[in-house]
Order: C-alpha cells, then sequence, then structure tokens
C-alpha cells in the first residue's frame, strides 16, 4: 500500500510536461539506435549520455531509462524488415518475424511486437513495484561484509553466462577491477596508480570507457565490414488482425513471466529469455511446425519477453544497487554521474526521485506503444542512412561524451583508448560485459571488504560469523563448480542454438 | 585467432605483474586495518594465476589447420576494412588534438568531411553539409540548449 501511495506521486511528476518530454525524446532516440544494425542499447545508452548532462538527475535518468526500453524495440524493426537484428535481444525475433515480413505481413509482426513489449514491459514493471521495496528493505539490514558478498556474487553470475570461456571472463573481471582502482584510494584517500597524471586523479572515467567499449569498437567492427543498403520491405498495415491478436495472448502472458524471472537474474544476457520465450511457445503450441516460418506467437513470445526482461533487471539496480547487465551498468554509471548511488538507501533517501524514475517506465512504456505504431514506416525508412554519415554522427556523440563530463580532453584519448582495446577484445572473444561490471563495482566492492575487514580486526572470519554473506559467497562457488563440472547438455545458450 | 589471444592474455599477464609491483609500493596493512595496496595487490595476485591458467588452456587448445599468417589477417582488419578502420582511428586523434588548438567547431567541421570521404561519401553538397551541421549545429546547440562547454580553441572559434 505504501509503494501505491509513492506510486501515485511519482506518476504525478512523471506526467508534467518537463519528464514527459525527456520519455518522449529517449523513446524516439533509443528506438532510433535500436533500429540502426551495429548500435546496440549498451552503446546507445553510453553515446546518449551527454544529452543529460543538463538535465536534472530525474529528468536524467527518465530519458537514460526510456532510451534503453526504446532500444530493445527498435532492434524489432530492422529483425522483421531486414533480418538484421538491431541489437542481441532481438535475433530470436529475426525467425518469424522476417518470414512474416517475406509473406506480407510486416506490419502484423511489428504491431504485435509493440502490443507485446507494452503488455510485457507494463507488467513487469507492476512486478518491479512489488517487488523492489520489500527487496531494498531487506538489503537495508545488510552490512559492509553482505553487500560484498552481494557484489561477489552478482560479478560471478555475469561471469558463469560466458560459458566455456569462464577463464577469460574471470581474468577480464579481474583486469575491470583493477581499472578501477586507478585514483584516490576510497578509503584512506591516498592516490594509486596516478603516477603524477593529474586527470586520473579521479580515476578512469566511466562514461569515456563505455563510450570507447561500445561506441568506438562498435564502429570500427562495424566499418571493418563493408556496410550494405538496407533492402525495403513492404508494409501494408501496422496493426495484427483480431485472429492474430488471440493467437498472441497466450505467448505474451508467458513471455512476461519468463522475462521478468530471468530479468531479476544478474547476468541473464537479454538473449536468453527472449530464446526461452520462443522454446517455450514452440513446446506448447498445437501446431509446432509453424514456428519458423510466420508464427505470430514466435514474434510475441520473443518480444514481450524482452521487454519484460529490460524492466524486471531494474530490479537489482534499484534495490540492490547490482546491475545485471552491461547496459544497467551503463544506466548505473549514469546514475551515479548524477550523484546517486542506486541501492537500498535510494528508496529512503530519494523517494520521490526512484518512484519518478519508476513510474515513467509506464508512461514510457505506453509512449513505445502510441510511437512505434503508426512510425514504423518512419523507422524503416532510417535503415536507408549510409553508414558514412551514421558513423561520424555517433563519432560526434563520443567526442561530446567524453569531453562534456569534465572538460577534458584526455578522457577522449581514453575514450579512443579503450576503443581500439574493445575491438581488439571482441575479435579476440574476450568477453567485455565482465569487465565493464567490474569497473563501476569495484570502488563499492573495495570499500565493502576493507570496513568488513576493519570492523574484524582484519580476519576473513566475519565472513563465517555472518550467514547471510555466507550464503552470498557461496553462489560464486556453485556457479563455478557447476560450470566447471555441467553435463555436455546444460552448454550455455548461443546465438547458433537458435537455428 | 590462438596466436592473438596467447599474444593478449600475455599482455594481460604483464599487466597484472605490473598492478601486483605498484601496489606493493603502497601500504597493504596500516593501524586501522587494510591499506590502500591490499585489495589491489590481492587483485594482481589472483590476475595472474587466472592470466597463466587461461595461457595454459589457449596453448592446450588443438592447432587450427591453416597456417598462422592467415589466422592472424583474420583478427587484424585487412584491405579496405583496414584503411576504414585506421581512418576512423587516425581523425579520432586528430580530432582531439585539433580541438585545443582550433576549437571543436573547426576540428570537427574538417573531421566530420574527411572521415564521410574517408567511408566513401563522394556528393560534396551532402559533405559539405553535414560538417557543417554536425560542427557549428551541434555545437549551438550543445552549448545554447544543453549547457555543455566544447572547448574553443586558441583562436576563440
Amino acid at each position: 500500500m505504501e509503494a501505491l501511495g509513492h506510486l501515485l506521486q511519482g506518476f504525478a511528476a512523471a506526467l508534467t510536461p518537463g519528464y514527459l518530454l525527456y520519455a518522449f525524446v529517449g523513446c524516439m532516440l533509443g528506438t532510433l539506435i535500436g533500429v540502426l544494425p551495429g548500435l546496440g542499447p549498451a552503446a546507445g545508452t553510453a553515446i546518449l549520455i551527454p544529452l543529460t548532462f543538463s538535465l536534472d538527475a530525474t529528468g536524467a535518468i527518465i530519458m537514460l531509462c526510456a532510451i534503453y526500453y526504446g532500444a530493445m524495440y527498435g532492434g524489432t524493426i530492422t529483425s522483421v524488415l531486414i533480418n538484421v537484428p538491431g541489437e542481441a535481444a532481438s535475433v530470436v525475433t529475426c525467425i518469424d518475424g522476417h518470414q512474416m515480413a517475406k509473406q506480407g505481413r510486416a506490419g502484423s509482426a511489428l504491431g504485435i511486437a509493440a502490443i507485446g513489449s507494452f503488455v510485457g514491459g507494463t507488467l513487469a514493471t507492476v512486478a518491479l513495484v512489488a517487488v523492489a521495496m520489500p527487496l531494498a528493505s531487506l538489503a537495508l539490514k545488510f552490512g559492509p561484509a553482505e553487500f560484498f558478498a552481494l557484489m561477489v556474487a552478482g560479478l560471478c553470475l555475469v561471469v558463469g553466462l560466458a560459458g566455456n570461456n569462464m577463464l577469460a571472463a574471470l581474468l577480464m573481471t579481474v583486469i575491470g577491477l583493477l581499472f578501477a582502482m586507478i585514483g584516490v584510494d576510497p578509503v584512506r584517500g591516498a592516490p594509486r596508480f596516478t603516477f603524477g597524471v593529474e586527470e586520473l586523479y579521479d580515476g578512469i572515467g566511466f562514461v569515456p570507457v563505455v563510450m570507447g567499449l561500445f561506441g568506438v569498437a562498435e564502429l570500427l567492427l562495424a566499418a571493418e565490414k563493408r556496410q550494405t543498403h538496407m533492402v525495403e520491405a513492404e508494409l501494408k498495415s501496422w496493426m495484427p488482425t483480431g485472429a492474430e491478436c488471440r493467437q498472441s495472448v497466450g505467448a505474451i502472458g508467458r513471455g512476461t513471466v519468463v522475462g521478468f524471472v530471468l530479468g531479476l537474474i544478474p547476468g541473464v544476457g537479454a538473449i536468453v529469455p527472449t530464446f526461452m520465450a520462443y522454446v517455450l511457445e514452440k513446446r506448447v503450441s498445437k501446431t509446432p511446425e509453424r514456428f519458423g516460418k510466420g508464427a505470430i506467437e514466435g514474434v510475441a513470445s520473443a518480444e514481450t519477453a524482452n521487454n519484460a526482461y529490460a524492466n524486471a533487471s531494474m530490479v537489482p539496480l534499484l534495490a540492490l544497487g547490482i546491475p545485471s547487465s552491461p547496459t544497467i551498468a551503463v544506466l548505473m554509471g549514469a546514475f551515479i554521474v548524477n550523484g546517486i548511488t542506486p541501492g537500498p538507501f535510494l528508496f529512503k533517501e530519494q523517494p520521490a526521485l526512484v518512484w519518478t524514475v519508476i513510474a515513467s517506465f509506464f508512461v514510457g512504456n505506453a509512449l513505445l506503444l502510441i510511437l512505434n505504431l503508426p512510425l514504423v514506416g518512419l523507422w524503416a525508412k532510417l535503415l536507408k542512412i549510409p553508414f558514412s554519415y551514421m558513423c561520424a554522427g555517433v563519432l560526434i556523440f563520443c567526442v561530446i561524451g567524453a569531453y562534456g563530463l569534465k572538460q577534458s580532453l584526455f578522457d577522449v584519448w581514453v575514450m579512443l583508448g579503450f576503443g581500439i582495446l574493445g575491438y581488439l577484445l571482441r575479435k579476440l572473444d574476450f568477453p567485455i560485459a565482465p569487465a565493464i561490471l567490474a569497473l563501476i563495482l569495484g570502488p563499492m566492492m573495495e570499500k565493502s571488504l576493507r570496513t568488513t575487514l576493519e570492523i574484524s580486526g582484519g580476519s576473513f572470519a566475519i565472513f563465517l560469523d555472518r550467514p547471510v554473506a555466507l550464503a552470498l559467497l557461496a553462489i560464486p562457488v556453485i556457479v563455478i563448480a557447476f560450470l566447471l563440472f555441467k553435463p555436455r547438455s546444460l552448454a550455455p545458450l548461443r546465438e547458433s542454438d537458435i537455428e | 585467432m590462438r596466436q592473438g589471444r596467447l599474444v593478449a592474455t600475455g599482455a594481460m599477464l604483464a599487466f597484472c605483474l605490473f598492478a601486483l609491483w605498484q601496489s606493493l609500493l603502497l601500504s597493504l596493512t596500516d593501524r586501522l586495518g587494510p591499506g590502500p595496496g591490499f585489495f589491489p595487490f590481492w587483485l594482481a595476485l589472483i590476475g595472474i594465476v587466472l592470466s597463466l591458467a587461461l595461457l595454459v588452456s589457449i596453448w592446450r587448445e588443438p592447432r587450427p589447420a591453416t597456417d598462422s599468417s592467415t589466422e592472424e589477417v583474420r583478427i587484424l582488419p585487412h584491405g579496405w576494412g583496414a584503411l576504414r578502420c585506421f581512418a576512423i582511428i587516425g581523425l579520432l586523434a586528430a580530432v582531439t588534438i585539433a580541438m585545443e588548438l582550433a576549437g571543436f567547431r573547426l576540428a570537427m567541421l574538417v573531421f566530420n568531411a574527411a572521415l564521410v570521404i574517408a567511408l566513401g561519401e563522394r556528393r560534396w553538397w551532402l559533405i559539405a553539409l553535414f560538417a557543417a551541421l554536425g560542427s557549428f549545429g551541434v555545437y549551438y546547440v550543445f552549448t545554447t540548449w544543453l549547457d555543455v562547454l566544447l572547448p574553443t580553441g586558441q583562436f576563440g572559434v
């Protein structure tokens, strides 16, 4: 009941013209980013951070969250129309969505994707309202030992998803944590690894790093492969028929549940819920042979799960301060840039902000539905932008974003350096996500561990005296042991598995 | 790929060794408990163990049938792809240097035009329009509407 009262107040703020405009602009830009192949939600959210520099914290977060879920929907358009997923989560949508487009039903596919995204996103936000506050209240009882254990568990779940590449993922986590050590020691205030470089006293900036690792690296990878011009698909209508809607009801319901549950678990990438929802739908279908040949339930389940996952993944961030994916880590970085630390204290110390942001999720989902159904044709036209202009446009944003935060050209060099590093790491199949999460969690992990050890007089036995911390620390051990000794049939999901 | 992964892991091992050495120059513990070097020391140590384990794991992977020179070509960009990548990196480096001297608008004007030409655009009017909008237009929007400070350079432009 308390949550409902807060939510109503949040709605009152989120529906003011200013915040409504930020949500609208965020949805538009997010969809645009999602439409452009090669730029995923993480890169999109990172490169658009400079647009929020002058906004107040609530406005900035509303806009960036809208960019995130806008991008999650935007990827659908390219998946359906040209069989190119705008972002990884839309890979599954290609299977039936593009088949529908080939049959002249692109409008139905995009329409049901928009409806499914709206329903999935909205219901997941309702569940977020119910779950987030009790979870945050529980986390308020945590001490530094529990927080350290929670962060270790969160990082290890992300590492666990790297599958056979687990050793590389663990190493990338450590590298990310070491980069996070650069700057002034968070406990004693002593400079570390700064080598007399004044710009390093504040640490390596998160914004230039993510802009480099996502924005610049993505462009380098795209520039290497020659980009082709897009094809135009026929759009007869943008609404699914009544029969198609009835066919999709069950798929939307099941997709919401799958997306929400998996969104709560750190490390589950966006592709896993979409894939699982699709497989579930195929299993429960009386006519599974239609899947892969233009079954609308295939599109509805994957897209619903995708947006339910996107909204549910805000629960660990808002309630526990744990980013569950690279995009959420970028959002967490944006919170921190705006002077807000996500986590259980957020609900206590800044209830107005957090509930306005949550209310804006409902508003944003509704805006996406209103925007995307009639504007599908316009989004499809954006695919004709030549790569040269898209690349230059993105780089302008990257340069401004890296420079603008601290007015430092040093940060532009950092962005360029991490761009080249990100390009090489991606080519060499080193996972970047664990390093990003480690970079943002590093200072908090160190502070929690050192405070814990100060309390215990330097003894690690304190973790044995705290059952919650011990249980949380057991998670990484179980995950790693499971991955080392798992049966072959439980190998991690890959895009090729969808074939 | 295998050779590239070995080199990259070797570089990470070197990075961890360097971090270990640097953390040893800081105090690991002090009167109150763990010192500034404590966390990076243990991280670097874990990093060294993981790097060595990964090196061994990659070394033990079966060698691909192709010869190593062909393999390397796949990791590093080649042909036109390499030219495009180097154009992006080179021009980004150039604009970063130029911004301090010439300011955002002039540096970005040249950067935009040079980049779209390097990536294959040949319609001069479109190049000129894009370069102007992407430099002077963007500068106006960000400094006037969004209150973001951008470098003005030594000529005040």
